[in-house]
């Protein structure tokens, strides 16, 4: 927990957030998750690796509300909940991207991550209709928000350009921001990475050690990039077809004669 | 003039949230008010009843359909039967209440559509697209079913057509009835339209319209990121309906003075979504040109024979009327997809780097 603990802000270490039981998952006769248990620590970046149809994605959507498990139990903060719509994890302070970038097409980058702080906004149309007076001092309020994320995410120069124009490594910036913008506490990051160069991939990682350090967010990131993985994560889960391989620290994990025949193969000698 | 924004800087997240943030477009606005206020109702009689009360009108009934369609991305059939719905209730709030305000009337039909509005969206919660399209045309056909059906909707008049009771406001200015001038009529719809057009605008720019439209873009991340999805999609119906209704109210009381549930039987759905699409999906702007389109054109090309001297029968020139009408339309969505407020926002490009194009 490097990372955490180098902060003076950082959280108390040692506090479980989120914790998985023995989740189960099936669709129909596919059995996606099968007993995974593990538990996120406050202000940790927690990394899920596996190979592709894992899981990995399958977890995500059941920490915040997607797919429902057929057994098992999430404890969030303390609290244990069975069925929750994803709008309602939303608001417990569980923010995500996407592994395909899922920015609404039609807005701005600024209105993206304006939108992305709909849970503490008002929706009153009365005065959104008159819109001087409360409306407009909430958009101006949440302007600056949002504003300041923009600033910490250096994509100042395109906020008023539609999100379908911006290259690829943008619109993955825009989302990340989008999902800021609800000042989470957890956030699930579904392959940040995928498709980048190298530089963008740096910048990417120096955006999530910067958000982890400055706001305590705990970070749940499924990443392939396993020299990524290694440097940024504190503690990694090794998902294999569904089930559980490998659950600790980096480096115990890379040494892990389990993951490696997963990764690499099993040598038939 | 040379339209260009060099030079005005936005010192402040107020200016630059402003309605139009250029300062032409905002001139521009004032002369378009100062000549629909003071040059328009000069216009003769013919001008302003059969051409600018159906356009404003119509353009309301855009306004709506394009909240609900371009911004929530929920398609609906049911414009006519929530038209309708506006119309009649109007009309049973003027006679059940004499002494009601006008405005109170029409905010009221707005309320009852609002409310059937939402009854008849509960099906997009499950379904969207096409599929969400037929279901609305359920609320097509059972509104106007239900106000054929049952006397009490035209207090058990034999004829089944409704009579707008004549209304004013400000005392003794009839807006409404056939005593009412043309130029009153035009100058109280055109308070409407733009008072609704401006709330239409507000709304689309906060957040309730940027969770339309994150509803629109991609429901599945807008759930995901907090957003309700029974809330944005009701609340959509909701407003969308309240302008349809008032659009009802107005056809009714102020364009036809009388009124019978045919005149917004499904030809009237079809009609505004036209209107909508050639204006422009998610466009104020859109739902007053493609209203404008729908409306006029066909009015100038009834009349354009005549204006260039030709003589053409009457029923040659329905037939060319309805050729050129259905080529035009074609092919403006050949050209742009988009609509007419994407035509326009293109043109207001061009101009802004004209002459020196880089």
């Amino acid at each position: 927990m490097s990372q955490a603990e180098a902060s003076p802000a950082g959280p108390a270490p040692g506090e479980v957030l989120l914790k998985v039981d023995n989740i189960s998952l099936s669709f129909g006769g596919v059995r996606a998750l099968t007993n995974i248990s593990f538990d996120v620590m406050k202000g940790e970046i927690r990394a899920i690796i596996g190979p592709n149809g894992a899981g990995k994605s399958s977890m995500l959507n059941v920490i915040n509300g997607f797919y429902h498990p057929q057994e098992g139990t999430i404890t969030y903060k303390g609290e244990t909940r069975r069925k929750m719509k994803p709008h309602q994890a939303a608001r417990t302070g569980i923010a995500r991207t996407f592994q395909n970038i899922a920015l609404f097409k039609g807005m701005s980058a600024l209105e993206n991550i304006m939108t992305g702080r709909n849970t503490v906004m008002a929706h009153n149309p009365f005065t959104a209709a008159v819109y001087l007076g409360p409306a407009k001092r909430s958009e101006i309020h949440h302007r600056e928000v949002c504003e300041r994320i923009i600033d910490f995410l250096e994509i100042e120069a395109i906020r008023k350009t539609p999100v379908g124009r911006l290259p690829y490594g943008l619109q993955k910036r825009v989302e990340l921001g989008r999902a800021l913008a609800a000042e989470p506490e957890m956030l699930l990051l579904d392959e940040p990475m995928a498709g980048m160069n190298l530089e963008e991939k740096e910048d990417m990682c120096r955006f999530i050690l910067d958000v982890n350090e400055e706001f305590g967010t705990t970070m749940v990131l499924i990443e392939h990039d396993m020299g990524v993985v290694m440097d940024i994560s504190d503690r990694v889960v090794v998902l294999d077809y569904g089930r559980k391989l490998a659950d600790g620290p980096p480096d115990q994990v890379r040494n892990d004669p389990d993951v490696i025949d997963a990764y690499l193969g099993v040598a038939h000698d | 003039m040379i339209y260009r924004e060099a030079g005005q800087f936005k010192t402040s997240y107020a200016r630059d949230g402003g309605l139009y943030p250029i300062r032409q477009d905002r001139y521009g606005l004032i002369v378009l008010l100062l000549v629909a206020v003071f040059a328009v109702p000069m216009m003769s009689e013919y001008w302003l009843v059969t051409i600018f009360l159906p356009f404003l009108v119509m353009a309301v009934a855009a306004l709506g359909l394009n909240i609900l369609t371009g911004y929530a991305g929920q398609l609906s059939l049911g414009t006519g039967g929530f038209m309708a719905c506006g119309a009649y209730a109007a009309y049973k709030l003027a006679t059940a209440f004499p002494d009601l305000n006008i405005v109170l009337v029409f905010l009221g039909a707005g309320l009852v559509s609002a409310l059937v509005g939402i009854l008849f969206g509960i099906p997009s919660l499950r379904i969207k697209g096409f599929y969400l399209a037929v279901a609305t045309l359920a609320a097509q056909f059972f509104i106007l079913w239900l106000l054929n059906k049952v006397p009490w909707f035209v207090n058990y008049s034999p004829s089944g057509v409704i009579s707008a009771p004549p209304r004013a406001i400000f005392g003794d200015i009839y807006v409404t009835g056939a005593t009412a001038t043309p130029e009153a009529k035009y100058l109280f719809a055109l308070a409407v339209a733009a008072l609704l057009a401006l709330a239409a605008k507000n709304l689309t720019r906060c957040a309730i319209g940027r969770s339309w439209m994150a509803i629109r873009d991609m429901d599945i991340a807008a759930e995901i990121i907090g957003i309700k999805p029974m809330a944005t999609k009701l609340g959509a119906f909701a407003i969308s309906s309240f302008y349809c209704g008032i659009a009802g109210a107005m056809w009714a009381f102020i364009y036809t003075s009388s009124v019978e549930a045919n005149a917004f039987e499904i030809s009237r759905s079809f009609q505004v979504l036209f209107m909508v699409i050639i204006g422009g999906l998610g466009s104020i702007l859109g739902s007053f040109l493609g209203a404008a389109f729908i409306v006029l054109l066909p009015i100038l090309l009834k009349n354009a024979p005549e204006m260039v001297g030709l003589s053409i029968p009457v029923d040659v020139i329905a037939h060319i009327e309805f050729m050129i009408f259905g080529a035009l339309i074609i092919f403006f969505l050949i050209v742009e997809p988009h609509g007419l407020a994407r035509l326009w926002q293109i043109g207001k490009e061009k101009l802004r780097l004209w002459p020196f194009p880089y």
